[in-house]
């Protein structure tokens, strides 16, 4: 059976690899890239360990074919911090404590960058709707929407991210 | 989405990857049909792959050829004009929650796209993918239903046109040929005095609705029901387009008596089976009660209706 | 080193994440069926390459191997849904599962026994055996009551939940011809290792298990399981590294579940609401194979009395074995059990007498230390409880028509110590603790803890990963117990090392401490009881077909000193959502044919946010007699949770309440 050629670019980076056309994104970015950030967490795209955001949309790596990624701009975990400074909602979820075993959180993280993409000052409800395709087993999830209501503060505040990159450079 | 995973469960596949296929990014519908026509029962087609990929990772399937036709240009596009919604068989379910005109005119059709899996399979997952699919589960083949869509279909020898209510003919079985294409999907446009409801009962926790129903109504300037279609989601074998409402709701007024005598006689149209959502009686009761809830809802949007 | 800084920026190394050069990918073939012959099997690694059985480790383990023990490959029969049979190995994860059609398994099916009443009337589900009870022992003393006015009785279940850590169990194992290396997600490197030398009959100097970053445990990382023995065999056989990594659908189908717990309880009571004795029965689903289940029954029976003074009590411990996966421990493993089925008959007796469901509480509890007929010491339980009614401001805030009140005594697992490392070199300082941390933050209580003995700042001081080499002796993470046992020992060998910084530079100081090398490995044996008190207070609201919202959800729990006050409430959170999840959704359920019928994590009930409130935590700090004050906490909201919020929902419906979850269908209003 053939591999297929797939250019991706991931966190800014291009590159091109040869694989085979059944392998998810998920295992591509972990086995292939060495991006092992992104977890898999489950079989049936319910836990979100594995959220990435691929032209600027959050979705299930474990859930979608290599192929599919094809040609698009792939943002995984490792791609939030800029110049060894972590984001704003990497931040947040540090100082208030969204995390414990880590293992849900990078794809919180991606979910909680997309949501704040798309909507800067979001409810309680909107945050928990919007990682109802993110399971923790930790925190009870209290944290978690404390730290993306934090983060959007710290948006508010200081304005978005590429800016402050743009600055310290 | 991810509609059949409950019952595979029970044959106990535990794989998470997909085995060996080749794999197509036709960029026409009519490479994506030839490929079709040329690889037959071996071959699937992958929109968004929120149904598919879940059943490849447990090997359930044996699909040798992957039809990727998300690359195939214009068929993502949510229109309107003075017959008709049209909505691109490649827009995302998140596309279609997000549109200004569906929220004005379709909120039944937002309803539905909401509350499909999460907002992630959302971003991923198509219109098309979640009517074609056939899972009696899913929840926008029931809003098709009770709205009278119409499936625009392209195959070997060219285009034609299937009636929702002619679409699903068995569990994860449609009408389309294996060389056909679902392409378009095309709903009557809303009408003066047209409101519609999607009701849908989950569990806690859980992919699956234990059931859930579309209501379509459209009032005369009285207030007396003119039309109406009601559709089941998740209670049968295929969504149900119920046959009893228009002749209960017909000419009348809507009243919670009316309502709650339609939901009890719609019911009986239902086919539930007993399994880990509940029991044949108490999915029974749900449907008594959302249908009630979404003709009542459907009922006073009609009447505030513009 | 632990630190969440790591996580935020994808860099943590869990056990997916190491790879080693030419290391395989194991596949495991599982029975299909809960209970089946095996005709012919032929392919891959199978129990004719390997006939060992499981040794018994970790959280309740006896470390035996006996007629009970599990086969590390089902040998002629398999006896639950998911038990390995066959193992494959492929040069990555899709070839290894391509593999597993290389495996040729005729089945017999037959009929599998699926609860605990059939396994009782049930043939034996072992060839060679008399019957399906694992155990069967009587707890307390007998008594006769013939005078109390009222006695009541009551069955109620707790169905099998499944422990789903986000981070399913993995291991990485690799010989060099000397030693077994076994890196792993885990709560106890050293109950793993300890159970490989037995499994394995290895010597315990050629074996190393190392944990690796670990999402979570919840009781399934702390013992040994059969895919851990079948990858260190490859690995020593092929002479390569096998690398084994669980999916979902084998967790939920194959690993440990937690719960699975019955009991038929009778009370004997005056008017007054005094219950002057307990006693019943208590069954647990042992499932197909000993371990856990062995010792799961009379740790609930020795609870039964909970936080009361109840005067007599005589309780038959029963363990059954059915064709369902070893029960394990999950957050609680006993604990929840017990107070669950104390606490709804003190909610029924007050029903019964038209009591509120504190006074009745109240009169059964006493203001000095108590000993339970059952063995179970508490301390003066009045006055924390009424603490709590004020804290909950009940009465007020809260009433007794729609609240549920849960009160609890935590029972942590303290003997026999723990053991701790402290090495400082080059102004550093790095800990080992005898137990593995998987998120509960042991990181922040050890920097506290070293910064309050030796006067060293939190940034010189990093928490390493567990490590068989690095720790000598050590116990496990779980049953509440880190914060007292392995704090213990890190104070202890602080301790210690002030000795010999005082040796060598004739007083302490941090400076002086930082600017030597000392290295110390001290293992800090304990004894006896530290038990506390917890209560919560739940609100639910309920839909007319039986869907349940928790409103509000309010802990009181005596934690001890506070060492981190993140981490505390943190694992409050977090134990919150596991108890709710216990009462409306989570369960491992099967056909009476033995069919899973709970295959995806979210059948399995793992809530996500925006099915959960935000919750109300609240802390008494009495301090211990330990040095470091410290109380036991993890497993508070699983025990305190379940029953006050199944009181709320019974009070809201109307409908009295014995399993957990609860069925919709169970209390949708009648239409």
């Amino acid at each position: 059976m053939g591999k297929i050629k797939v250019r991706v670019k991931i966190n800014g980076k291009e590159r091109s690899d040869e694989v085979e056309p059944r392998m998810l994104l998920a295992h591509y970015l972990r086995d292939v890239v060495g991006a092992t950030g992104t977890h898999i967490g489950c079989d049936t795209s319910n836990c979100g360990a594995c959220t990435v955001v691929m032209d600027g949309k959050a979705v299930k790596s474990c859930t979608v074919l290599v192929g599919q990624a094809n040609g698009r701009e792939i943002k995984t975990v490792e791609g939030l911090s800029q110049n060894g400074k972590l984001s704003k909602i990497q931040k947040a979820f540090l100082d208030k404590h969204g995390l414990q075993c880590g293992y849900c959180t990078s794809g919180m993280l991606m979910a909680s960058y997309w949501l704040l993409k798309k909507n800067k000052k979001p409810t309680e409800e909107e945050i928990r709707r919007n990682l109802s395709g993110n399971l923790c087993r930790c925190t009870g999830y209290q944290n978690i929407v404390e730290a993306v209501k934090y983060a959007s503060e710290l948006i508010e505040k200081e304005g978005e991210e590429e800016e402050v990159v743009v600055e310290s450079q | 989405m991810n509609g059949i995973i409950y019952v595979i469960f029970i044959v106990s596949a535990m794989t998470i990857t997909p085995s060996v296929f080749e794999y197509y990014t036709p960029s026409t519908m009519v490479e994506a049909v030839n490929l079709l026509e040329k690889y037959g029962d071996e071959a699937k087609l992958l929109a968004g792959g929120q149904s598919l990929i879940p059943l490849m990772k447990m090997r359930f399937a044996s699909i040798s050829h992957v039809i990727d036709i998300s690359r195939i240009e214009e068929m993502d596009y949510i229109k309107e004009d003075s017959n008709r919604l049209s909505i691109g068989a490649l827009t995302t379910v998140d596309e279609l929650g997000s549109s200004v005109t569906i929220k004005n005119r379709y909120m039944i059709i937002k309803e539905a796209a909401d509350q499909i899996a999460d907002p992630l399979v959302r971003n991923m997952g198509t219109v098309g993918g979640n009517i074609s699919h056939g899972d009696p589960a899913n929840d926008l083949p029931a809003v098709m239903l009770s709205l009278d869509a119409t499936f625009m279909v392209q195959g070997k020898n060219g285009g034609k046109e299937i009636k929702a209510e002619d679409f699903f003919v068995d569990s994860l079985i449609t009408a389309l040929e294996p060389n056909e294409i679902l392409y378009e999907i095309r709903v009557p446009k809303m009408v003066k005095r047209q409101g519609g409801a999607y009701i849908k009962h989950k569990k806690s926790a859980g992919d699956f609705s234990v059931a859930a129903v579309a209501s379509n109504i459209i009032v005369d300037g009285d207030g007396k029901i003119i039309k109406v279609g009601v559709a089941l989601t998740s209670v049968g074998p295929t969504p149900i387009k119920s046959t009893r409402a228009e002749g209960i709701l017909a000419g009348k007024k809507l009243t919670e008596e009316l309502a709650a005598e339609a939901a009890r006689s719609i019911t009986e149209e239902s086919d539930p089976v007993s399994d880990f959502y509940g029991s044949i009686d108490y999915k029974k009761k749900v449907l008594r009660f959302i249908i009630k809830e979404s003709l009542v809802a459907a009922y006073k949007r009609a009447k505030e209706a513009q | 080193m632990i630190t969440g800084q790591k996580f935020v920026e994808g860099k943590g190394t869990y056990v997916d994440d190491i790879n080693l050069p030419g290391m395989l990918y194991m596949a495991i073939v599982r029975s299909p069926y809960s209970r089946a012959k095996i005709a012919s099997l032929k392919g891959g690694l199978n129990s004719s390459d390997y006939e060992g059985r499981m040794a018994s480790v970790g959280e309740g383990g006896s470390g035996e191997i006996n007629i009970y023990s599990e086969p590390v490959f089902a040998q002629g029969y398999t006896s639950y849904l998911g038990q390995p049979v066959a193992a494959v190995f492929g040069e990555d994860r899709y070839k290894a599962e391509d593999l597993l059609n290389s495996v040729d398994v005729e089945y017999e099916p037959l009929k599998p026994v699926m609860e605990i009443d059939a396994a009782l009337k049930a043939d034996p589900i072992h060839p060679g055996t008399k019957n399906n009870i694992l155990i069967d022992k009587w707890v307390g003393k007998e008594f006769k009551d013939t005078s109390s006015p009222i006695v009541l009785e009551d069955s109620f279940y707790n169905r099998r939940v499944a422990t789903n850590p986000m981070e399913p169990r993995g291991v990485v194992a690799t010989y060099d011809g000397n030693r077994l290396t076994m890196w792993a997600s885990s709560q106890s490197s050293q109950s793993i290792k300890e159970g490989l030398v037995e499994a394995m009959n290895l010597s315990p100097d050629s074996v190393r298990v190392i944990q690796a970053d670990t999402g979570g445990g919840f009781g399934l990382k702390g013992g040994l399981h059969p895919e851990y023995v079948i990858a260190a065999h490859a690995a020593m056989k092929y002479k390569r590294p096998v690398k084994w990594i669980e999916t979902r659908s084998e967790h939920l189908s194959s690993s440990n579940p937690g719960r699975g717990a019955r009991a038929d309880i009778k009370i004997f009571a005056g008017k007054n609401g005094i219950i002057n004795g307990v006693t019943g029965e208590v069954y647990v689903d042992a499932g197909a194979y000993g371990g856990f289940g062995e010792f799961a029954p009379r740790f609930i029976a020795y609870q039964l009395t909970g936080p009361y003074a109840i005067p007599n009590g005589y309780v038959r411990a029963i363990a059954t074995l059915t064709n369902k996966v070893p029960q394990g421990p999950y957050r609680g493993a006993g604990r929840p059990e017990a107070s669950y089925f104390i606490e709804r008959m003190v909610d029924l007796l007050a029903d019964e007498l038209k009591m509120d469901p504190a006074d009745v509480r109240i009169a059964n509890m006493s203001s000095e230390p108590f000993k339970s007929p059952l063995g179970l010491e508490i301390g003066a339980a009045k006055p924390f409880f009424q603490d709590a009614l004020k804290e909950f401001e009940y009465g007020k805030r809260f009433t007794s028509d729609t609240a549920g009140l849960g009160f609890f005594v935590l029972v942590p697992g303290i003997g026999p110590g723990e053991g701790a490392r402290i090495k400082i070199e080059k102004g550093r300082v790095k800990v080992w603790l005898g137990g593995d941390t998987a998120g509960q933050g042991h990181q922040e209580f050890v920097r506290t803890l070293i910064r309050e003995e030796l006067g060293i700042a939190s940034d010189l001081v990093e928490l390493q990963l567990g490590d068989t080499d690095a720790v000598k002796r050590g116990v496990g993470a779980w049953g509440s117990r880190s914060a007292i046992t392995a704090g213990a020992a890190v104070i202890a060998a602080s301790g210690k090392i002030k000795d010999m910084v005082i040796k060598d530079f004739g007083d302490y100081s941090p400076e002086n401490a930082l600017s030597g090398s000392y290295d110390i490995d001290h293992f800090e044996e304990m004894k006896g009881t530290l038990n506390s008190f917890g209560a919560n207070i739940a609100v639910a609201d309920v839909s007319p077909l039986g869907a349940i919202r928790v409103k509000d959800c309010w802990s009181y729990y005596d934690v001890g000193r506070v060492l981190s006050k993140e981490s505390v409430w943190g694992q409050i959170m977090g134990g919150i959502v596991q108890g709710i999840g216990q009462v409306v959704s989570e369960e491992i359920a099967y056909s009476d044919e033995g069919e899973l019928l709970t295959g995806s994590i979210a059948d399995s009930g793992v809530l996500s946010a925006d099915q959960v409130p935000n919750f109300v935590v609240k802390v008494a700090e009495n301090r211990s007699d330990l040095p470091h004050g410290v109380k036991g906490l993890g497993e508070a909201p699983t025990i305190g949770v379940p029953s006050a919020l199944v009181r709320s929902i019974e009070k809201v419906t109307g409908k009295r309440i014995r399993d957990t979850p609860v069925r919709p269908e169970d209390i949708a209003e009648d239409f």
